[in-house]
C-alpha cells in the first residue's frame, strides 16, 4: 500500500524534483569532467547516454508524483519521444492510475458540483467506480427519467496541485534533450491539461462533435449538461468495449479495418472539414463495438486548428509522399517552423527519414499494419534523433497534435492489425 | 402558556443563526446580546431564557452543527457500508460543508477556545461529547465486525481524532486554496494514515512504548529530578505557577 501512496503536499514533491535535479546535476558534472580527454564521437555518444539517464531519473520523479505529472510526462513522451521505450511502457501502464475517490470523496464532490447529494439527484447512483478516467473515475447511474448514464467525477483539488506540478516539471526541463522544444511543449501541454480538468469545457466539445461530426460508424455520447459541473461530467452510458476487451472477443478482419477505418476516417475528416480533433489518441479513449463501430468517450482534449496548418498540411503530406526536399522545407517555413541547418547532413539525415516514415502509410491506397506491425517502433528513433539534432526555432503546436494523434492512433491499428486507407484523405491521385 | 417544544427549538435555531450573522459582523467582543435577540426577532428578555450568556450562545452554535452532522450521518441510507476510513473521513467532510456558511464564526470560537483554553475548554465539553460519541459508535462497530481489532486505550482514541479534527478546522481556517482543496487532500491522506494506524492498533503499541520507557528509565531517575527540583536556587529562580493571572 505505502508504494503506492502518492507523495504529500507541494512540499514532498518538491522534495522528489529537487532531489532529481541534484542527481541530474551530478551527471551533468561528471559529463563536464571526462569531456576533454574524449573524442567528438566519443562525446556525442556519451552524451547521448547521458540523457538517457538523465531521462530515467526524470522519468522516476514523474511516476512518484503521478497524476497530473504523470499525465503531462505521458504526453511529454508521445511529442518528443524523450523517454526511453521502457520506461515509456511504464507510463502508458500507468496511464489511468490517479488514487482511486473513496465514497466520502464522490459525494463531496456531487455536493459541491450540483448542491444536493447523489441519492437526491439519481435514481440509482453506484458508489463504487466502473471505470477510471484521466485524472478522475466513472460511476454508474441512473436519471430520474431512467435512462442509464455514466458520471464522471474529478479527483478533487487536482487542478490546484496541477499547476504546482507544472510548476516543478519546468523546472526539470533544462535538463533535458533539447531543452527549448520540451518547454515549449509544457506550455501546449498545460493549457491542455487546464482544459481537460475543467469539464464544462468538455461539455461543450462532445456536444459541439456531436452536431458537427456526423460519421456513420462513430458515435458521441449525449451530455447531461444539468447533471454536470466543471468538476463532474454525465454523459450517456455508452455500450462497446476497450480495444484489449474487444480484441478478445477475436472480431474479424473485416470488422477490424472497419473499425480502424472508422478511427482514421474521424481524423481526417475532423481536421481537415471541422478544423478540430479529438486529440488524445489514448485507447482508453475509444469503445469499440461488435459491427466495427466505434464511441469516442473523452473530449477532455481537442484542438482547434489554424486554416493555413489545414490549408497547408495536405500538401505537406503531398511534398513527403513525394519526396520533395525544396517543396518540403518551404512548407516547414510557412507553417512557421523555421530551421537553420546546422550541415548539409541535415535534411538527408534527419528530416528525411521522419518524412518517409510519415509518408509510408500513404505510398499506396490502403495500409496494411497487420503486415507493418513495427511502424510505429521505428518512429523512434527517427524522432529521437530529430529532437536531439533539430535546430528548429519553433515547431508549429497544430503540427505536434496533429503527429501526436496520427502516432497514436497507428499504434491502435497495429495492435488491431488492420488495413487502413489514408491516402485518398490527403494526396489527389 | 406553555410553548410547545417544537416552537422552542426553532426559536433557539433562529437565535443561533442570528448570533451567528451578528457575531460575524461586529466580532465577538462588540456583539451584544441586544443586538442578536433583535436579528432572531425574540425579546430582549426572551434570550436569556434560551441562552444566559454569550459565551453560551457562541458553543451553542457548535453543539447545534454537531447535531445536524449526526443527523445528516444517519440519512446516508448506505453509511453503515463505509469502511471506518470513510465514515470518519464523512465525519470530518460534513463537519466542514456545515461549518462553511459559518467560517468566520468559527475563527471567532477558535480565538476565544484556544486563546484563554481554560474558558473556552469547559464551554467547549459539550460540542466534544457529540462529536466524540459518532466517533465511539463508529470505532465500537468496526471492532465488532471485525474490521479493527480491539484497541487499547479505547477511551483516548475519541479524544485524539477530536484533537485531529481541531487540526483540520485549524488548518481549514487558513487554506486559502481554490475550495478548499488543499484541505480536501490532507484530510484525504492523513484519513489512510489514521486507518493504518488503527488497524495496526499503532496507538496502543506507542502508548505501551512510552509507558514502559517511562516506567524504567524516567521514574528510575526521580531521585535525580528529586534533588534538583530540591535544589535551593532552582526554587527561587522559578516563577510561582500561574502568577498574576
Amino acid at each position: 500500500m505505502m508504494d503506492n501512496a502518492l507523495p504529500e503536499g507541494k512540499w514532498a514533491r518538491a522534495g522528489i524534483v529537487g532531489s532529481t535535479a541534484l542527481k541530474v546535476g551530478l551527471r551533468e558534472v561528471q559529463h563536464k569532467v571526462k569531456r576533454p580527454f574524449m573524442s567528438v564521437e566519443r562525446q556525442q555518444e556519451d552524451k547521448q547516454t547521458l540523457d538517457d539517464k538523465n531521462a530515467q531519473l526524470i522519468f522516476n520523479a514523474l511516476t512518484q508524483l503521478r497524476g497530473t505529472a504523470l499525465k503531462a510526462a505521458q504526453m511529454l513522451s508521445m511529442e518528443v519521444e524523450i523517454l526511453p521505450e521502457r520506461y515509456r511502457k511504464e507510463l502508458e501502464k500507468s496511464f489511468h492510475q490517479v488514487p482511486p475517490l473513496n465514497r466520502v470523496l464522490v459525494r463531496k464532490v456531487i455536493q459541491e458540483q450540483l448542491g444536493q447529494p447523489p441519492e437526491y439527484l439519481f435514481k440509482s447512483f453506484n458508489d463504487q467506480a466502473f471505470a477510471a478516467a484521466s485524472l478522475g473515475q466513472v460511476h454508474h447511474a441512473t436519471l430520474p427519467d431512467g435512462t442509464a448514464v455514466a458520471v464522471k467525477i474529478q479527483y478533487p483539488g487536482i487542478h490546484v496541485a496541477m499547476d504546482n506540478d507544472m510548476k516543478l516539471i519546468r523546472k526539470l526541463a533544462p535538463n533535458l534533450p533539447n531543452p527549448q522544444m520540451v518547454l515549449q511543449s509544457l506550455e501546449e501541454i498545460h493549457a491542455r491539461l487546464l482544459e481537460e480538468v475543467d469539464y464544462a469545457h468538455e461539455v461543450a466539445s462532445t456536444q459541439w462533435f456531436a452536431e458537427h461530426l456526423q460519421l456513420e460508424g462513430v458515435h458521441i455520447p449525449k451530455v447531461y449538461p444539468e447533471f454536470s459541473g466543471a468538476r463532474m461530467l454525465t454523459t450517456e452510458l455508452m455500450a462497446g468495449q476497450h480495444l484489449e476487451a474487444w480484441l478478445s472477443t477475436n472480431p474479424s478482419q473485416a470488422v477490424r479495418n472497419r473499425a480502424a477505418q472508422n478511427l482514421y476516417d474521424m481524423m481526417a475528416i475532423s481536421v481537415r472539414q471541422l478544423q478540430r480533433l479529438h486529440a488524445d489518441p489514448n485507447p482508453g479513449n475509444y469503445l469499440f463495438h461488435a459491427d466495427g463501430s466505434v464511441s469516442l468517450i473523452d473530449f477532455g482534449c481537442t484542438k482547434q486548428f489554424a486554416p493555413e496548418f489545414v490549408a497547408i498540411l495536405p500538401e505537406l503530406l503531398q511534398a513527403f509522399v513525394m519526396d520533395d526536399q525544396e517543396l518540403t522545407l518551404s512548407l516547414y517555413r510557412r507553417l512557421g517552423m523555421d530551421h537553420h541547418p546546422s550541415s548539409n547532413t541535415w535534411y538527408p539525415e534527419v528530416l528525411r527519414p521522419f518524412a518517409q516514415w510519415a509518408a509510408l502509410p500513404l505510398q499506396a491506397s490502403s495500409f496494411d499494419f497487420g503486415k507493418h506491425s513495427t511502424y510505429t517502433s521505428q518512429a523512434r528513433d527517427i524522432i529521437h534523433k530529430l529532437a536531439h539534432n533539430t535546430s528548429l526555432d519553433k515547431i508549429a503546436n497544430d503540427f505536434i497534435f496533429f503527429d501526436r494523434t496520427v502516432y497514436g492512433l497507428c499504434k491502435i491499428f497495429e495492435r488491431m492489425g488492420a488495413e487502413v486507407r489514408g491516402r485518398h484523405h490527403w494526396v489527389s491521385s | 402558556m406553555k410553548i410547545n417544544e417544537q416552537d422552542k427549538q426553532l426559536t433557539k435555531v433562529r437565535i443561533l443563526a442570528a448570533a451567528v450573522d451578528v457575531i460575524t459582523i461586529r466580532g465577538f467582543k462588540n456583539a451584544t446580546m441586544r443586538e442578536i435577540a433583535k436579528e432572531a426577532k425574540v425579546g430582549d428578555a426572551t434570550i436569556y431564557n434560551y441562552f444566559p450568556t454569550k459565551e453560551k450562545l457562541l458553543y451553542g452554535y457548535c453543539e447545534y452543527v454537531q447535531q445536524q452532522v449526526m443527523q445528516e450521518l444517519k440519512e446516508i441510507s448506505n453509511f453503515h457500508e463505509y469502511t471506518l476510513q470513510e465514515q470518519l473521513q464523512q465525519l470530518v467532510e460534513t463537519n466542514l460543508r456545515l461549518w462553511l456558511p459559518a467560517r468566520e464564526f468559527l475563527q471567532q470560537v477558535f480565538e476565544l477556545s484556544f486563546g484563554a483554553p481554560v474558558v473556552g475548554f469547559t464551554h467547549i465539553e459539550e460540542t466534544k461529547r457529540l462529536f466524540t460519541a459518532m466517533v465511539v459508535d463508529m470505532l465500537d462497530a468496526a471492532m465488532e465486525a471485525g474490521e479493527i481489532p480491539e484497541q487499547p486505550y479505547r477511551e483516548l482514541l475519541p479524544r485524539l481524532f477530536w484533537d485531529y479534527m481541531t487540526g483540520i478546522m485549524t488548518y481549514w481556517l487558513k487554506d486559502n486554496s481554490e475550495g478548499f482543496a488543499n484541505t480536501t487532500q490532507v484530510i484525504d491522506r492523513s484519513m489512510e494514515l489514521i486507518t493504518a494506524i488503527l488497524q495496526t492498533g499503532m496507538v496502543g503499541k506507542l502508548l505501551d512504548l512510552v509507558s514502559f520507557l517511562f516506567r524504567t528509565h524516567i521514574m528510575a531517575h526521580a531521585d535525580v529530578l528529586k534533588s534538583m527540583t530540591q535544589a535551593p536556587e532552582l526554587v527561587s529562580a522559578k516563577r510561582r505557577f500561574m502568577e498574576g493571572k
